[in-house]
């Protein structure tokens, strides 16, 4: 194994809060329930977070992909939107795919309501491995084709929605992504992948230099590549709405944005991946930022970096929402 | 080969490259680079100055052994002259054939004025006159003078960073080997605006952007012959000071920051190089900007992508500048 880039030194404080606060159960088969038991008691109830705010929050619950149980979903709206109708973003947590609920997402989606009057909906897809993939991408699709359809009730803009995640929910909004292309479906303006989860192999350089250490380690990663893939994991023929990066054409895709830090796990499947999509005439937008943990924004908001960070990610929505200003 | 799917231009730019079209330039050949008047082509340092508290000075400094003086400027923040500042050596782009450090005033004199730098831009030789190594030699040359006269400079020697745009990327990446390899003076950081490091011209986005943009593929091949002569141009086999991304082992670099456009022919060599130096646990952040053309920020300076990736070197400077403070 070959020495990992060293981490931002205004950043690690940030890590050490994330691995003592999220990351303090290690990830392995038998803890999965434990760290979900854990991750609730992380993320704050929607009504606290959106405290104060100018913000209006509902929980509804849509139809689920066929023949698979209905969808909860939570519509975030802007007081003032960016303009009638309006922007919209379908949110995706993060987790491993394993791990949280639509709340990890939804801070994410206040912040996008009062910062850009943009409309937002969080969604709660199944977990692996009690439901393997790619249950997780087709109840994330379903929401977004209840989007698509209750657009104009919602005051959407069908012309410009997006799909984002962090992590899992970069990898899942990839899948979306791939879905929207394959089945005609609602047509998304933009793919935001932020440290994308993309790829089941865990064989990368990056995933072999965060092995024991950092966030969302290999180890992590494995884990929740075992219990998402099962017996279809290492496979040639695993499906790409499981694991992105096992797609064989990834042309045709709605225009991405790919952040990620340059010390951690999925570095370089991320950056693949915008080399896939660049080589088929696609568009990808890439990020990676020097000395950066798995999801460093989010730890270490006050730092340089994740400023800097921040600040391209909104250029970037500027740019596909059309936001003005 | 033309590969004819590309990631589009962004609208910004596309509109700025539509306007150059409406006044063709002839083609660049060897018989025809500009020399005379090169320096006169670009507003005089008063006037890029513009009443901003820089003070500036055209120096002559010994060359690398063997060859002739090596003009500079010398650019400093007014009523800084007690203090000792970080230091910022330029070199201009232009493929190595054509080009003249005054081309770049503006981009040193912003940074000089935004991070309160002392900025040395520097003179070398152009092939084909003078092939490699003369280029190079004179760029390492520079920056070693400027480490060794940092005292009466008033630059602080450890926070040196050398930066440059296309050609000027290229030859600050062979400047980082080079003083790697003779173990020469620190470098804090290397700056690779758009760098021109890979002389095969076999990427896909090589391929990809024949005919189209600002610096296409026949200008590139004609600059790599001039450099090179026809026997190494585009062989595998050209040494790495020429050509950086021939180096057979690129750790212990200084940390570096490649920034490129995702619409261009550098697009990949560029990304290719950052996965190499992250192999090796080196520091570096990449940037691939969506819709970018060669040398966007120069040639769409109200671009938004332009606004957004200054932001973004700016904060990497600030970091990198900053280190150790």
């Amino acid at each position: 194994m070959t020495a990992p880039v060293p981490y931002d030194p205004e950043l690690v404080p940030g890590l050490e809060a994330f691995l003592d606060l999220v990351e303090i159960i290690p990830l392995r088969a038998d803890t999965i329930l434990a760290n979900r038991a854990h991750f609730a008691t992380v993320i704050p109830p929607i009504d606290v977070q959106a405290e104060g705010r100018p913000v209006t929050w509902e929980n509804r619950t849509v139809p689920g992909p066929v023949g698979a149980p209905d969808v909860e979903i939570t519509v975030v709206r802007p007081q003032r939107p960016a303009s009638v109708p309006a922007p919209a973003v379908l949110s995706i947590h993060g987790g491993g795919m394993v791990l949280g609920t639509r709340f990890f997402g939804t801070g994410e989606l206040i912040d996008l309501a009062e910062r850009h009057g943009v409309i937002g909906v969080a969604v709660e897809y199944r977990l692996a491995p009690e439901h393997p993939g790619p249950a997780q991408a087709e109840d994330c699709y379903a929401a977004l084709e209840w989007m698509a359809a209750h657009a104009e009730e919602l005051g959407i803009d069908t012309e410009r929605i997006i799909a984002s995640g962090m992590s899992a929910g970069g990898g899942l909004s990839a899948a979306v992504a791939l879905m929207a292309r394959d089945r005609s479906g609602p047509r998304l303006a933009g793919q935001l992948l932020g440290c994308p989860m993309l790829d089941d192999r865990n064989e990368t350089v990056s995933s072999r230099q965060y092995d024991g250490f950092g966030a969302w380690d290999r180890n992590n990663n494995d884990t929740a590549w075992t219990a998402i893939a099962g017996a279809g994991r290492f496979r040639d023929d695993l499906s790409p709405y499981v694991a992105p990066a096992r797609a064989q054409d990834l042309s045709g895709l709605a225009p991405a944005f790919i952040e990620v830090g340059a010390a951690e796990t999925f570095r370089d499947e991320a950056v693949d991946y915008a080399l896939r999509i660049w080589a088929t005439g696609g568009q990808a937008e890439l990020h990676v930022w020097a000395g950066g943990y798995h999801g460093f924004t989010g730890f270490s908001p006050d730092a340089d970096v994740s400023r800097a960070a921040n600040a391209a990610r909104e250029s970037w929505l500027r740019r596909v929402l059309r936001l003005g200003g | 080969m033309t590969i004819t799917e590309r990631p589009p231009f962004d609208p910004e730019v596309q509109a700025v490259l539509d306007e150059l079209a409406k006044s063709p330039q002839p083609p660049l050949t060897r018989e025809t680079l500009p020399r005379e008047g090169s320096d006169r082509m670009f507003p005089d340092n008063d006037s890029v100055i513009a009443g901003r508290a820089i003070d500036w000075e055209d120096r002559v400094i010994p060359g690398p052994a063997g060859g002739p003086d090596i003009e500079i400027t010398i650019f400093r923040p007014r009523g800084r002259e007690d203090e000792t500042l970080p230091g910022f050596v330029n070199i201009h782009g232009g493929g190595m054939i054509v080009g003249h450090r005054s081309w770049e005033t503006a981009r040193v004199v912003d940074i000089v004025d935004q991070h309160r730098v002392v900025a040395v831009n520097v003179e070398y030789r152009l092939a084909p006159e003078d092939p490699f190594p003369a280029g190079v030699e004179d760029c390492y040359a520079a920056f070693v003078w400027t480490h060794e006269n940092a005292a009466s400079l008033g630059i602080d020697p450890e926070r040196i960073v050398v930066g440059g745009g296309s050609a000027g990327g290229g030859l600050t990446a062979a400047v980082a080997l080079m003083a790697r390899d003779r173990r020469g003076p620190a470098m804090a950081g290397q700056l690779l605006l758009c760098p021109m490091i890979d002389n095969t011209n076999t990427t896909v986005s090589s391929f990809q952007y024949d005919g189209i943009g600002t610096w296409q593929r026949e200008m590139n091949l004609l600059a790599w012959s001039c450099v090179l002569g026809d026997d190494l141009a585009f062989s595998v086999d050209a040494p790495a000071y020429a050509a950086a991304s021939r180096a057979a082992d690129v750790s212990g670099l200084p940390p570096a920051y490649i920034e490129v456009g995702e619409a261009e022919a550098f697009r990949d060599e560029d990304t290719e190089y950052a996965l190499r130096i992250w192999a090796t646990g080196g520091q570096a952040e990449l940037h691939v900007w969506g819709g970018g053309a060669h040398g966007f920020d120069m040639y769409m300076p109200d671009a938004e992508i332009t606004r957004a990736a200054l932001a973004a070197r700016a904060s990497w400077l600030r970091r990198t500048w900053g280190a150790g403070r």
